[in-house]
């Protein structure tokens, strides 16, 4: 597959690279190019042409890392460098330096040492080869690689981890994994402020959880960011100071992906900046800015609330049982706002794992004297039996009238359309209209977010009583740092006595889901809910029917 | 401030009765739909009443509907109308120009009026608009079926029978629903509703069959069309109507024909029923009774008749809603729509 490509350069490195020998055995060429790793391959097919193609006369610099330090090391023996060669030796270095961390990053810590080692041990064998070979092939970028990756021990074990790891995705979602979420605050840029650094580990352990709380939070993170922000000699602040917020932005983004409401903010806050005359003092805009965050939030989320919960608190009449599900803040206040207007009726709540939210919901509106039912989401056939109505909360409406939320809500949806042999309950969606995309969504599998399928594991073990000695049955939670905030907050599920925690805590049957074959985990946090389902949209500016989404989102946009 | 506010009602009520007008009103012309009517007897309290402030103009605006829609069994129709003129009075009130809140309020008024009498006008001419746009769907040799006691149904009709014999000859049978429940006792000899749709088809021409509402499932299979009116249209597309046209509608989406519904813009209400039993309405359609329950209630009926109990519907002034789903199209004077179209509409009026 490399032939054709081999024969550009060989011919010109022969006549630009006397440093190296030209020379490597034909018979040697095909067992090495067998070697090709998958990854390896794919830079081949990227640089391999652009090279020969480009640059047929200067064929000697080699793009990949390790050619490219050992050619520059060789040919800096033989003869001093011209600028434009240690340049590219530069270049060269810095590509090397890429393909390690990408290598890190990939392979884990077992391949970290490879391109360095590797190079070293590949010279003794690389170098006969040169010897014989009729042109310098091996200084072609992708064999470079190649080199490392056959020469150095380790390598194969880095191979193998990595397999096992890509199986562990599931293949229908394999566009969803991106790169992994951010667990520490280091290698954050500088530029990222404190705020948003604390606000972006909130946001991947579910800490600050829910659209809009997502929502508020970011735009009060930014608050301080803009508080905080002094603009650079020779630049003004509509044109840096969005630079400086898409660093934040773009951190955030790699703690937990933003959400709809994040980015529908993110948008007017930019606006608003770009609205701003350049001229116009570094205090003053500043003031303007925290002014118009301040308003946005209490406008689109703290008030819009309000308006929301009041509309749909008349929705609920006496003696309703109201189905709901997960931990939606704005449907708690309905209900909230219900109960205080003297309505007399049924809270049933359907719960599901791994985050648990609507535990809380669940011990607010007890707390509040309401009557509660909670369940999980196996138990909803039997919930949804006696509902009248069904109230969810959202992440996001798409512009096809569908209702994006937490995984699940499909469930309980259609749980309530598709009653058998019932009247069909209504379904009614509470939706601030920030949350309102002109994105489509067909279904739940194209956009969606991955979270760690270890949240599945780690889950609370039922108490056992009977005191069996069977480790089998007892399995204490292993203390996870990584356990969602839902989880702990499960304060129903008792903690294990000292006396059972004197045995051994085996683990989850799950807990090895890494290493047993076969067996991939979907941590899937959103679904679609087809518009049929949904008879009722409530907003801050009116009930909708959910075609009608598109029509106020562009109305609420062009305001 | 319960004295201001008291004094005015008292004042709005003793020399002008709101209700009385709109009741006089609607009995005066045959042809007024109770939404117009509810216009109307706004922009007559506004000439009668001396109002000489904006807030004034729109407190005594908002207590004369409350008040309206309070005596009114049935009020979904006319709040259409006075939603409708409330909001146009404020956007005419807050408009920058030469009527802004700084000019002479004497002329924002007069204007006012002179608007609302504009307003009154072009709501009636929405009738014929309508016909322009539902003349298309009665082709030849179709056979319709309505129901109810619609005039824009029945003007519809009769503008589709009138072209026969001219050069668009349309040849259409009519299929007339006419409701069981004995209707309209001060009503000419009792007859059901519809009555007068009927004979007037039957001059120009046009075969009618009066069929009862326990006929339809039967009849539907010979009809073409089902084409219906409506008191109000809801914000996700769907009708409150005459009780009965639920039922039509269920029946025409189950054997596949198409339902279209006949309704002037100014219909359009800014409500959202959930289902039957989320209307605003008081109205006992199923009432369940033992002897017992029925010897007590003329037993309290005998004592207590001039109490003042909250407005009920009468049984035959009772009313369904028909969701969108069962809906093919709305004929309105703003075009041909699809029920979702109408939230579209009605978004475009309220923001």
């Amino acid at each position: 597959m490399t032939e054709p490509v081999d024969s550009a350069p060989t011919a010109s490195a022969q006549d630009n690279a006397p440093a190296q020998p030209p020379s490597q055995p034909a018979t040697e060429n095909p067992p090495s190019q067998q070697n090709l790793p998958i990854r390896d391959a794919k830079t081949a097919k990227d640089k391999g042409p652009a090279q020969s193609d480009k640059q047929p006369a200067k064929g000697k610099d080699a793009p990949a890392p390790a050619a490219g330090t050992e050619s520059g090391a060789a040919a800096g023996g033989d003869k001093p460098l011209t600028p434009a060669e240690l340049k590219k030796k530069a270049k060269a270095d810095k590509a090397a330096r890429r393909a390690k961390e990408k290598i890190e990053r990939d392979g884990g810590a077992g391949a970290a040492g490879g391109p360095a080692s590797g190079a070293g041990q590949a010279r003794p064998p690389a170098t006969p080869r040169k010897d014989v070979a009729p042109g310098g092939a091996a200084q072609k970028g992708p064999k470079a690689p190649l080199l490392r990756r056959g020469s150095h021990g380790g390598g194969s074990a880095a191979v193998e981890q990595k397999k096992k790891k890509e199986d562990k995705s599931v293949a229908v979602f394999g566009h969803l994994y991106g790169q992994q979420r951010r667990t520490t605050v280091a290698g954050a840029g500088k530029e990222v402020h404190a705020a948003v650094l604390a606000l972006g580990l909130q946001l991947r352990d579910y800490v600050v959880c829910g659209s809009s709380a997502r929502c508020v939070a970011t735009m009060l993170a930014f608050k301080r960011v803009v508080e905080s922000y002094t603009t650079p000699l020779g630049t003004s602040l509509p044109r840096h100071l969005t630079t400086h917020l898409s660093h934040q932005i773009t951190y955030l983004s790699t703690c937990r992906p933003l959400s709809i409401s994040q980015g529908n903010a993110i948008r007017a806050l930019k606006l608003a900046i770009a609205d701003i005359d350049p001229s116009t003092p570094e205090s003053a805009a500043k003031n303007t800015l925290c002014e118009f965050i301040d308003s946005f939030i209490r406008e689109k989320i703290t008030v819009a609330d309000q308006v929301i919960a009041e509309s749909a608190a008349q929705k609920i009449q006496d003696g309703d049982v109201i189905v709901t599900f997960a931990g939606s803040s704005i449907v708690k206040q309905t209900l909230l706002q219900a109960h205080h207007d003297g309505k007399q009726f049924r809270v049933s709540i359907i719960d599901s794992r791994p985050l648990f939210e609507g535990k809380n919901l669940a011990r607010a509106l007890a707390n509040a004297g309401l009557d509660v039912q909670y369940s999980l989401v196996h138990g909803i056939s039997h919930a949804i039996k006696d509902a009248t109505k069904v109230f969810l909360g959202a992440h996001a409406m798409t512009s096809n009238g569908r209702l994006y939320s937490r995984v699940g809500t499909a469930l309980v949806a259609m749980s309530a359309k598709e009653r058998a042999g019932g009247v069909e309950v209504p379904v009614i969606v509470c939706c601030e209209t920030v949350k309102f995309t002109d994105r489509v969504a067909l279904d739940s599998i194209v956009v969606n977010e991955i979270a760690d399928a270890d949240e599945l594991v780690s889950a609370n073990a039922a108490q056992q009583v009977t005191g069996l000695p069977d480790p089998a049955a007892f399995t204490a939670p292993p203390i996870d740092p990584k356990k969602p905030k839902g989880g702990k907050s499960a304060s129903s599920a008792p903690t294990p006595d000292p006396v059972s925690s004197e045995r051994v805590p085996s683990p989850s049957p799950l807990a090895s889901w890494k290493d047993t074959h076969n067996l991939q985990l979907l941590n899937l946090m959103y679904d679609a809910t087809p518009a049929e389902y949904v008879d009722m949209v409530i907003t801050e500016l009116g009930s909708l029917p959910p075609s009608a989404v598109p029509i106020v989102h562009r109305m609420s946009t062009n305001m | 401030m319960a004295t201001p506010t008291d004094s005015t009602a008292a004042a709005g009520a003793k020399p002008f009765d709101i209700v009385a007008t709109y009741n006089e009103l609607l009995r005066s012309d045959p042809d007024l739909t109770m939404p117009i009517a509810a216009i109307e007897a706004l922009v007559l309290l506004l000439t009668h009443e001396p109002s000489s402030t904006i807030s004034e103009t729109l407190d005594l605006l908002a207590k004369s509907t409350a008040h309206l829609k309070k005596a009114i069994p049935n009020p979904i129709g006319l709040s259409a109308g006075t939603d409708l003129f409330q909001r146009y009075l404020i956007t005419t009130l807050q408009r920058p120009g030469q009527l802004g809140p700084a000019g002479d309020f004497k002329a924002i008024r007069t204007h006012l009026l002179s608007n609302g009498r504009l307003f009154i006008r072009r709501a009636k001419e929405s009738r014929e608009k309508i016909v322009a746009f539902g003349r298309g769907f009665i082709r030849d040799g179709c056979t319709v079926l309505t129901n109810g006691g619609s005039r824009a149904v029945a003007s519809l009709l009769q503008q589709a029978a009138d072209e026969e014999g001219g050069p668009s000859a349309v040849r259409f049978k009519v299929i007339y629903v006419l409701s069981s429940i004995s209707k309209d006792i001060e009503g000419p000899s009792g007859e059901p509703e519809g009555m007068e749709t009927v004979r007037a088809l039957r001059a120009k021409g046009v075969p009618v069959s009066t069929i009862p509402e326990s006929a339809v499932a039967y009849a539907l299979g010979k009809a073409d069309m089902v084409i219906v009116g409506a008191e109000g249209v809801v914000e996700n597309g769907g009708i409150v109507s005459r009780m009965g046209t639920y039922q039509i509608g269920l029946l025409a989406k189950a054997i596949g024909k198409p339902f279209y519904v006949v309704a002037e813009s100014h219909k359009f209400v800014r409500l959202y029923p959930l289902g039957q039993y989320d209307l605003p309405i008081e109205q006992h359609v199923v009432d369940f009774k033992t002897e017992e329950d029925i010897a007590q209630k003329s037993k309290q009926q005998a004592v207590d008749s001039n109490a003042d109990s909250p407005v009920e519907l009468p049984l035959e002034d009772s009313v369904d809603f028909t969701p969108p789903h069962l809906i093919s199209a709305l004929i309105t004077d703003s075009g041909v729509l699809t029920p979702s179209a109408v939230s579209e509409e009605l978004i475009k009026i309220w923001f």
